[in-house]
């Protein structure tokens, strides 16, 4: 459980983390979504007490982080896979992690078997790929058997093999009733991991709801229709209340009427339909309406996501 | 829901048996948490390669630089006036190594600190003990703990060796000679307190390159700047304070070996402190 309330951080003039308030709840996965320089990292470093907010508050199990008898006992946490001094071991390094926190020397031993890495745990750090990297890091995490985990973009870098993995694993986590907070800039991906969502752009939190809530809230579902009386079924749409978009080839991407809708109003109006789909709005759309005003640097229209909000 | 249906228990005083009993167990809680923090940082010296082999290297070039020293003197033993060879210290010139060790293990405290800042690893450790303070610390005290007897047996080789070279000339002494075995021990003592000043100098430099730099010049730069400083002040630097650590006969310009530590102590204190303030202040 993490609990964040009127958390700020100011570097200068610049807000990072702009008076964010939520909760992460145990038993689900929760999806930190926001564009790179959102603010995702710096909440986080402030939830493990690393970085000291200019204002507001975060708790994580009731208490400040840095007040925890043996943090990692109650909270595993992965930043940056390759944060690591490479000349030490994979044992070697949970080793000393696990005494820091007076956990035994087995559940080293333990974890390394979890993640996949018991062939190479005396194998120096500095001759892993970024996937083992990743996989150490999330064996460092599980070293407590922690209530809380969270994760900062775990599978960047990752090939599809250990997407799946890591994937099933927070999926897992959460259901042996942990709170697992996983960030990420990748909306596609959350919408596979992720139960609830938490949404961060320019450092404030512009959306806090579940999967299913925030694509159905965010997104406007269209269809595509090509009639052979066009201009007829355009007037009878827009007659009932629909925003009609003329595409180059004919057909028509139309918002605000469901196809049930726009099949009644052609055959009331003896339209001969030659195409009807509907044209299911993904997370990506969705993330992307909702950040359009958001983010720095916007990049050139994405094609087929022109709808406006 | 009103307050009216909240039973309110009435304040019972606890006893003061419970209250000992409960600040006992504080104590115990936090000494545990202490030893733990010591345990880790050892743990970090002890799983790197690279300590071993800077120790070994550091052996290898100590007492190599002993002995280089030793044969020095001893060729310029003809040319010597009885009054240079009443004075000269047979100890202090077979342990000349003290200064290798002193850059060499002053420079692995100094990585102790800056390669887990330059890596992000740092985050990991305060992630895991946010006593940061205490952490530094624990660096400082593991790190002098390796340093001491690594030091001490550079000396002991150094000495045995560069006696070996001065029998020749009858100028040799023997490890009961008075003054020898504190001379080994105080030398291993002040390569103890560098490398503390050497994780100060990390905490507050962060930067390998820049820190070991800064470093080196604090313990050899004594011998270049410094000759210009009048020799009163020129013994209080800190390189020049090492040596005086493994002398035998009290020379000019050099304090006494407990002096010396103590000079040493504090510079070790006034380094270490200001670096757990930096550390404990700011963002990792």
């Amino acid at each position: 459980m993490i609990e964040a309330q009127h958390l700020t951080k100011r570097y200068g003039t610049t807000v990072a983390v702009d008076e964010a308030s939520f909760a992460v709840r145990p038993g689900r996965v929760t999806g930190f979504l926001g564009p790179n320089g959102a603010g995702k990292s710096t909440t986080m470093r402030m939830i493990l007490g690393l970085d000291t907010p200019s204002s507001g508050s975060v708790l994580v199990n009731g208490k400040p982080y840095r007040e925890l008898t043996d943090p990692l006992r109650s909270v595993g946490a992965l930043l940056d896979a390759k944060a690591i001094v490479g000349g030490r071991s994979a044992a070697g390094h949970l080793a000393w992690l696990a005494d820091s926190n007076g956990i035994g020397r087995r559940r080293v031993t333990e974890v390394l078997g979890m993640v996949g890495l018991s062939d190479v745990a005396g194998k120096r750090i500095g001759t892993f790929s970024l996937g083992m990297n990743q996989r150490l890091g999330i064996a460092a995490a599980l070293l407590g058997d922690p209530e809380t985990l969270m994760f900062d973009e775990p599978i960047n870098g990752l090939d599809p093999d250990g997407i799946l993995w890591i994937r099933n694993l927070m999926k897992s986590l959460a259901a042996q009733g942990r709170t697992v907070f996983l960030s990420s800039h990748l909306m596609s991906e959350m919408a596979q991991t992720a139960d609830h969502l938490l949404v961060i752009a320019r450092g404030r939190i512009i959306a806090d709801a579940s999967t299913d809530e925030f694509v159905n809230r965010n997104s406007t579902a269209s269809v595509r229709v090509r009639a052979l009386q066009p201009a007829d079924l355009a007037a009878a749409l827009t007659r009932r209340g629909a925003l009609v978009e003329r595409c180059p080839d004919g057909a028509m991407i139309v918002t605000g009427l469901d196809s049930a809708a726009i099949g009644g109003a052609a055959s009331a109006d003896d339209i001969t339909l030659l195409e009807l789909a509907v044209h299911g709005a993904s997370l990506e759309e969705a993330f992307f309406e909702l950040t359009r005003d958001e983010t720095d640097y916007q990049a050139g229209q994405l094609t087929g996501t022109s709808q406006g909000a | 829901m009103s307050a009216t249906t909240c039973i309110r228990t009435p304040a019972r005083p606890v006893p003061a048996a419970s209250i000992s009993q409960t600040r006992k167990a504080r104590i115990f809680k936090a000494r545990i948490f202490k030893a733990r923090i010591f345990k880790a940082e050892w743990t970090k010296l002890r799983t790197l390669p690279s300590t071993w082999r800077t120790a070994a290297l550091n052996l290898a070039l100590g007492i190599g630089f002993s002995v280089a020293v030793s044969f020095s003197q001893i060729s310029q033993w003809h040319t010597m006036t009885a009054q240079q060879r009443q004075v000269f210290d047979p100890t202090s010139a077979s342990m000349s190594g003290v200064m290798i060790a002193a850059v060499v293990l002053g420079t692995l405290a100094v990585r102790t600190v800056t390669a887990e800042y330059s890596t992000g690893m740092i985050r990991s450790t305060f992630a895991a003990m946010p006593a940061r303070r205490l952490v530094l610390a624990a660096k400082a005290a593991t790190v002098a703990a390796f340093a001491f007897p690594v030091t001490l047996l550079g000396n002991l080789g150094g000495f045995e060796l560069g006696q070996r070279i001065f029998a020749g000339r009858h100028a040799a002494v023997t490890i009961g000679h008075p003054g020898v075995l504190r001379a080994m021990v105080f030398g291993a003592v002040a390569v103890s307190l560098v490398a503390v000043i050497g994780v100060g100098v990390g905490g507050l430099i962060r930067h390998t390159a820049g820190a070991a730099t800064t470093l080196a010049l604090i313990i050899i730069g004594g011998l270049t700047v410094g000759q210009f400083l009048p020799a009163g002040w020129r013994q209080y630097l800190p390189g020049i304070a090492t040596q005086a650590a493994v002398t035998v006969h009290r020379s000019a310009g050099l304090l006494h070996p407990g002096t010396a530590i103590m000079v040493l102590a504090v510079y070790a204190a006034i380094t270490v402190g200001a670096a757990s303030l930096r550390v404990a202040h700011r963002d990792a």
